[in-house]
């Protein structure tokens, strides 16, 4: 159980990345939801050990975070947004410093946990390959597969699925739902089928605040029959903008469907439709942008 | 479009502050080295200006080599921003052309560059311009040669340098092409460096330095001061061609790089350069299959323990040097120093005669050529390191691993260690298959150990602040400026007399090697030292792994307060003991250096001096008494570098007036002095300077004799700053009277030479020898304390070593386990003697009644028939021609090569293992120089110990010249006139290269002073040798003859050169009178040339060879102004003939004859035999000629 009370950050140019930001993030696979700049990633490296905290604290079951950064890192599996790789190392190589780094100073034992991570992340036929010529996905599992070092009581992993074809991507989010049944991981996104489809418990931030956070089941289930649709002409949309509370427009066939929050049918022509987690997730940054503006 | 990329890219660059720093740093340094005193680089020596057009045209020169980073931060840097900061898709998408793409960013690279150089140019300009530079010291100012050196040198060489830069960065695509590009500059320049030291080679010296800077000093080799001081070397000949070339290969690089870019992303092309392997795909089965996903249980690693953090230590520095040593830089680095190595590893000693290939040569020769590629290798790879991470983006995940702070630092700071380490095994290896291929075989791999371990030391302690650097300002190219600040502080202390090596970073005091000594005591004072710095490199590092950036760099102020909380604890005790350590460490070597021993930065140094010259000079006349006979006991205690002498001098006083007072002079340094003068009390003592005034209860009568005793006891504790090599070594100690005898008057040997150093202090002129025509001659320019002497000496030393002095053994003995000799000298000497002390072979041979003894390091054996040879040839040749040999014995001693001379005593000759003992005379057309050294050394027994010339100018020609007179003789005897033209022409480029380092005023010959060696060697030798030619030997002979009848053994007044002149001129017919004038008491010179040479088959088969010659003889002032002469000469025609393919060392004379040359130019025609070759006016180059080179032409044929 991770536990994170009142974490604010301010950086030196006074964007505020984090504040008081208050989750508690039981086992099991966690969702944060947040557009580009909402403070995913400030907080990722911040529970990381990678950057300090200005203020506030984080435990991991009885392991303070912010203090004791080194029994952090021998539990911390953590997967950084856009990591690179020596491009002349192999596979296996790279994997073997890394987990001499983790603690496995141990020849043999290493060995064992190399040769296990990279046939688990299905990456042992390629092992002796130089990382250069991998691609993305490969590349996405070799660290995955290095996060799993150590077998971590927290995984983060932090907009892995960026750039994945769909194939990659489920067969990434597969591995990670495996690892997930017994540790903390905490999977940030903006991407909102992820979290759908693997998270039990999820987080949406903006601008470096908790929105909401709880089960998307639950989230889905507030909205149930307050979802309108509706295919409207462009001319119309700045209107439809201004009257309604509209979630998200979109276009589709190059006409614009836009989506209403309404416990009513709002005007003639909307349809009711079942709620989507990404309703949940514009409904609530159209609300914060609403009281940020007040 | 190409204005377009020009302008935008200026703007970017003109706001960079790397620009700026750099603009400001060598500002700095520019200004700094013209106002310094200490700056002898540039040239602005002596009498040359500050301002002079020669040394602002050097500097400028020098700055463009030191400013190549720089300059490749800005052209390559340029062209890669758009890579690196992957912008270049925007670019290669848009409708461009590569050519404007490519030559706008080139042109702003060279335009930014050259901005650096304007502002050199000014800082140059400013520095003279500010009050305060002596105005003697400046000449008038002219813009002239800033432009000159910006337009001849800096502009092509940044137009060069930065089209390497271009090709590089353009294909490879990377900075590592523009390091590349810079290392092979570097390398290219090296390499010239290495050529010039062959006389015959100054085509290639000049062509291969990409700079310009040798074309350039080959071009001024021979310019005097006046040249240096108001002219520029014109645009042709060597600088011509070298800047032709380079502009041109400026011009093939560009096109090069124009054909071979693609704008494309990198890495897509199909064309990939050579170096980077393709990496293969991963094959797709591999990505598709869908094996069952498992989450396996992974064993749970260690928990954590600094056993484990140790480990993980190893693990990251084995890592981290793999990379190093397996990356294409290093590799390349390694190579280009491999390649510059073996050019050098031909050492050769004078006249280009090579040595063998001793292990200290191949140190020598590593040192010189090879390790200072590390200064760049662990400065880029320190960086490198540093960044590796964060270059690869790897830090997120490597730095939220479980490793302690300090792993990764020490990990790299091992890393750079193991790098230095394979470097120089690489040299080592190198260098000992060199020897074997040499049929050397006597490897020493503990010496190469030693020797590279002494040498890597600074490289590790460089490269670890450059670690340092990198870390604390978190800034690859600040890190990279502030070391290349550390290279440049040890050029600025070193001017502005901060040179305690305890301030300058990593400095130690030199360890000189000699195989006779090792690296004897030296590496006490080398280890302290470095032991210093390498604490306080530690104590930086740390320092540096508190600032370690691990996760999101944070601000100053942050960083500082992680810094802080990270010392807190065993790291701060750890730190605060480092630094403890360092400071007892350096007060501990400033005890040794300072107190124990004397040092005095050469600033105060000079003060010293001056403060003595000002308080005893008034005393330069004080008539004081003469040493008739000495007797000595000498205790040397090699292993404790420890002398004590005791002893008497039987003194007399010569003059005819009463003497009151002694004044004695003794190094002040020396631990116990006792004066034994019967009734004399102590006066005054001069601390500082170690004169001492003593007042006689009576006045010494005119011809009245008194024992003088001493006792002196010559320690040596602890070490000194410098190093620099004293006089008692474990094995191979050496040391004169002058050195540790006590000496009577004023010392006119103290005072300061320089003149500008003279004036900043407010003394006259400096000191020179005694007019010629006024002279008193009352003392031989040697000593003013004795005349011939008789002398006896007994001296001990450990018994292990043989202990030597002038003289013949008396009696050899054992006492109290040291090893006894007494020598007695059977007629009197001049006052000069020396003691030696060492462990040596002795080989001994005879000559009619004269014993011949060689005393050697046993490793050197390869030398010692050859000066037997030479001994006995010398004997048969002096006695014949000069007179008898006062001697029964001749003994050459070898000693350390720590300075590198041979030097006559009575019958007793030091002779340094560095010249002749490691000579290899295998070759063909070596000159045999130990024969040539031996026979000078042997004639000095008749020019210098049978007739010496007084305190005067022109006396060094009654010696040194005459020696090399001697010498000549005795080697054409042996080796033929064939072999002395290559000498000759040896002795001609010294000379002509002295007389451009003089820094008071040339003399003729007959005028020559003490100082100016290439007068009376090199010169002697050329005017010797024509007079000769002149003459014939044996009219030279019977003048030498009859001079030494007149003057052996002379009391005062002692002879004066006029007297030899003399001489040589009543055995010379009337024509040859005016040669005399031109070769002894003028300075002369030719400026000879064939002009055009034909030849026209005969009907009987022979040649008609027409030669047209031009002919010119000059006068030469003191500071190179000259006149012309009329001509009236005896000049030789020669024409030759050559095999197909043969060179000149073989070539036949078909014509050699003198001809009287009394017009400025005219033709001859002479009849030969057979086909000629060449021909010309001088062709053998006999006369002092400064363009040697054009005294021959080819025959054209006519039909």
């Amino acid at each position: 159980m991770l536990s994170i009370r009142n974490l604010s950050k301010t950086y030196p140019n006074g964007v505020q990345a984090l504040k008081s930001v208050t989750l508690d993030i039981p086992k099991g696979m966690f969702g944060l939801l947040g557009p580009n700049g909402a403070g995913k990633s400030s907080l990722m490296r911040t529970l990381a050990t990678l950057q300090e905290a200005d203020s506030g604290e984080a435990n991991l079951d009885e392991i303070d975070v912010l203090q004791n950064k080194d029994a952090v890192r021998r539990v911390l599996g953590y997967l950084p947004q856009d990591f690179g790789v020596y491009p002349k190392v192999s596979a296996e190589d790279l994997l073997d410093h890394f987990a001499a780094l983790k603690g496995y100073v141990n020849r043999k034992e290493r060995a064992d946990v190399v040769a296990s991570l990279l046939q688990q992340v299905n990456l042992w036929a390629v092992r002796k390959q130089k990382l250069g010529g991998f691609s993305g996905g490969m590349r996405q599992r070799f660290g995955i597969a290095q996060a799993l070092l150590g077998s971590p009581r927290l995984v983060i992993v932090d907009e892995p699925t960026a750039g994945l074809d769909p194939e990659e991507r489920n067969r990434f989010l597969n591995l990670l739902a495996e690892i997930g049944e017994n540790v903390v991981v905490i999977l940030s996104t903006h991407i909102v089928e992820d979290v759908t489809d693997l998270c039990p418990r999820m987080a949406i931030i903006n601008k470096g605040q908790v929105l909401l956070t709880g089960e998307p089941l639950e989230a889905i289930r507030s909205l149930e029959g307050r979802v309108w649709k509706k295919v409207v002409d462009k001319i119309e949309l700045p209107d439809v903008q201004n009257r309604l509370t509209v979630l998200s427009t979109r276009l589709v066939g190059g006409r614009p469907v836009v989506h209403v929050l309404s416990d009513a049918q709002p005007e003639a022509g909307f349809e009711p439709i079942a709620a989507g987690l990404e309703d949940v997730y514009f409904g609530q940054l159209s609300r914060h942008r609403a009281t940020l503006a007040a | 479009m190409f204005t377009e990329f020009l302008k935008f890219d200026l703007r970017f660059q003109w706001r960079t502050p790397l620009l700026w720093i750099g603009i400001a740093v060598f500002a700095l340094v520019a200004f700094a080295i013209t106002r310094s005193d200490g700056a002898q680089l540039g040239g602005a020596i002596g009498n040359v200006h500050r301002n002079a057009p020669f040394v602002i045209v050097q500097w400028m020169t020098i700055f463009t080599v030191l400013g190549l980073f720089i300059a490749g931060a800005f052209v390559g840097g340029t062209l890669l921003r758009d890579f690196e900061m992957g912008t270049s898709e925007l670019f290669f998408s848009k409708p461009i052309g590569a050519k404007s793409y490519l030559l706008g960013r080139y042109t702003a690279g060279v335009i930014v560059s050259l901005t650096i150089y304007v502002a050199i140019a000014l800082a140059l300009i400013l520095a003279i311009l500010v009050p305060g530079i002596d105005a003697a010291r400046l000449g008038p100012f002219s813009f002239s040669p800033y432009l000159y050196a910006l337009a001849v040198f800096v502009i092509p060489n940044l137009i060069f340098t930065s089209a390497l830069m271009l090709l590089f960065a353009a294909t490879m695509r990377s900075m590592l092409g523009v390091y590349l590009a810079i290392m092979a500059f570097l390398v290219m320049w090296a390499v010239a460096g290495s050529y010039t030291r062959d006389i015959d080679n100054l085509w290639v010296a000049a062509l291969v330095d990409p700079f310009g800077a040798r074309a350039l000093s080959i071009t001024t080799r021979y310019w005097t001061t006046e040249d240096r001081n108001t002219l520029l070397p014109a645009v042709s000949g060597y600088i011509l061609a070298n800047r032709a070339l380079w502009l041109s290969m400026a011009a093939v690089l560009i096109a090069a790089t124009l054909a071979l870019f693609k704008a494309q992303r990198a890495g897509t092309s199909a064309r990939k350069p050579w170096f980077a392997k393709r990496a293969k795909p991963a094959p797709a089965a591999a990505d598709n299959t869908l094996a069952p996903v498992t989450h396996r249980a992974i064993a749970a690693p260690a928990p954590s323990s600094f056993g484990g953090a140790v480990r993980q230590y190893f693990k990251q520095t084995l890592f981290d040097t793999r990379h190093v040593l397996l990356s294409v830089p290093f590799l390349v680095m390694l190579a280009f120093g491999v390649l510059n190595l073996v050019g050098s590893l031909e050492q050769t000693g004078m006249y280009d005669t090579p040595l063998y290939p001793t292990t200290s040569q191949m140190l020598g020769a590593i040192q010189g050529s090879y390790t200072w590629i590390l200064m760049i290798i662990v400065m880029f790879y320190g960086g490198e390191l540093v960044w590796r991470e964060r270059t690869a983006k790897l830090d997120g995940v490597i730095d939220a691993f479980p490793v302690p702070n300090w792993v990764p630092l020490a990990a790299k700071a091992t890393a750079l260690v193991a790098v230095v380490a394979v470097f120089m095994t690489a040299a080592a290896l190198w260098c000992m298959g060199y020897q074997l291929m040499q049929g050397y075989t006597q490897l020493e791999p503990l010496l190469y150990l030693k020797g590279l371990a002494l040498s890597a030391a600074l490289y590790v302690l460089t490269g670890w602040l450059a670690i340092v650097f990198q870390v604390i300002s978190n800034h690859k190219f600040v890190g990279y400026l502030l070391t290349i600040g550390i290279m440049m502080s040890w050029i600025v202390l070193g001017t502005l007399d901060f040179d305690h090596n305890l301030v300058a970073f990593g400095s130690a005091p030199a360890t000189p090697y000699s195989d006779m000594n090792g690296y004897g005591h030296f590496i006490t004072g080398w280890a302290w030292f470095t032991g210093y710095w390498t604490l306080f490199t530690l104590a930086a590092l740390l320092v540096a792994a508190a600032f370690w950036v691990r996760g999101t760099p944070e601000v100053l102020r942050t960083r500082v307060a992680v810094a802080k909380s990270r010392l807190a604890g065993r790291g701060g005790v750890l730190l605060a003991s480092l630094v403890v350590a360092t400071l007892a460490t350096g007060a501990w070597i400033f005890y040794n250096t300072t107190v124990l021993n004397h040092y005095a930065a050469s600033d105060t140094q000079l003060d010293q001096q001056a403060e003595y010259e000002k308080r005893w000079r008034k005393f330069d006349d004080l008539p004081q008494p003469r040493i008739l006979a000495t007797d000595n006991e000498v205790q040397i205690y090699p292993a404790e570098r420890r002398v004590v002498i005791d002893g008497h001098y039987r003194m007399k006083n010569k003059t005819t007036q009463p003497i009151m007072e002694l004044l004695v002079y003794l190094d002040p340094d020396f631990a116990t002095v006792r004066f034994d003068i019967p009734g004399a009390t102590l006066k005054e003592h001069d601390e500082v300077s170690g004169m001492r005034v003593y007042a006689l209860a009576a006045p010494l009568a005119p011809a009245a004799e008194f024992d003088f005793g001493y006792h002196i006891d010559v320690q040596n504790h602890g070490f000194t700053n410098s190093g620099a090599p004293g006089k008692v070594y474990y094995n191979g100690t050496f040391f004169n009277n002058i050195d540790y005898f006590p000496q009577f008057g004023y010392q006119p040997g103290g005072e300061i030479k320089d003149r500008n150093e003279r004036r900043d202090r407010g003394l006259g002129e400096p000191r020179r020898m005694p007019k010629l025509e006024t002279a008193p001659r009352t003392e031989t320019y040697l000593s003013d304390d004795s005349d011939w002497i008789d002398f006896k000496s007994t001296v001990c030393t450990s018994p292990d070593q043989i202990a030597m002095a002038p003289g013949y053994l008396q009696r050899e003995w054992e006492e109290n386990g040291r090893r006894c000799f007494r020598y007695e000298m059977d007629s009197p000497i001049l006052g000069f003697w020396a003691y030696l002390s060492a462990d040596w072979e002795v080989k001994r041979d005879r000559w009619n009644d004269v014993a011949i003894e060689v005393y050697y390091d046993k490793k050197h054996p390869y030398n010692v028939d050859r000066m037997i040879a030479a001994t006995k040839k010398s004997l048969d040749y002096f006695t014949a021609n000069f007179g008898p040999y006062q001697h029964r014995q001749f003994r050459i001693l070898e000693f350390p090569g720590y300075a590198q001379f041979a030097q006559a005593f009575p019958n007793t000759i030091p002779y340094s293992e560095a010249i002749g003992f490691i000579t290899n005379l295998e070759g063909e057309d070596a000159v045999d120089y130990v024969f040539y050294v031996t026979a000078h050394e042997l004639a000095h027994q008749w020019w210098a110990h049978q007739v010496m010339g007084a305190d005067a100018q022109g006396s060094t020609l009654m010696s040194e010249t005459m020696a090399q007179y001697s010498a000549l003789m005795v080697m054409e005897q042996e080796y033929g006139p064939e072999k002395m033209r290559k000498f000759l022409k040896h002795e001609l480029d010294a000379y002509l290269r002295g007389r451009g380092g003089e820094i008071i005023e040339e003399l003729p010959l007959d005028h020559v002073e003490d100082s100016q060696g290439y007068v009376h060697y090199r010169k002697g030798s050329l005017v010797m040798y024509r007079l000769k030619e002149a003459l014939g030997a044996d009219a030279i002979n019977l003048a030498l003859r009859n001079y030494i009848a007149k003057v052996k053994y002379q009391e005062p007044p002692y002879t004066v050169s006029t007297e030899l002149v003399a001489e040589f001129r009543a055995v010379a017919p009337p024509e040859q009178q005016q040669l005399i004038t031109d070769l002894f008491e003028r300075i002369t010179f030719y400026d000879n040339r064939a002009d055009e040479i034909s030849a026209k088959k005969r009907a009987d088969g022979k040649y008609d060879v027409t030669i047209a010659w031009k002919a010119a003889k000059k006068l030469s002032d003191g500071i190179g102004k000259e006149s012309e002469l009329a001509l009236g000469d005896d000049i030789d025609i020669g024409v030759f003939a050559r095999a197909k393919g043969g060179d000149e060392n073989d070539e036949k004379v078909l014509y050699l004859k003198k001809h009287r040359i009394d017009q400025p130019e005219g033709k001859i025609t002479v009849v030969v035999d057979e086909l000629p070759y060449d021909a010309g006016i001088d062709p053998l180059n006999k006369l002092i000629d400064r363009v040697s080179s054009d005294n021959r032409k080819r025959v054209s044929l006519e039909d």
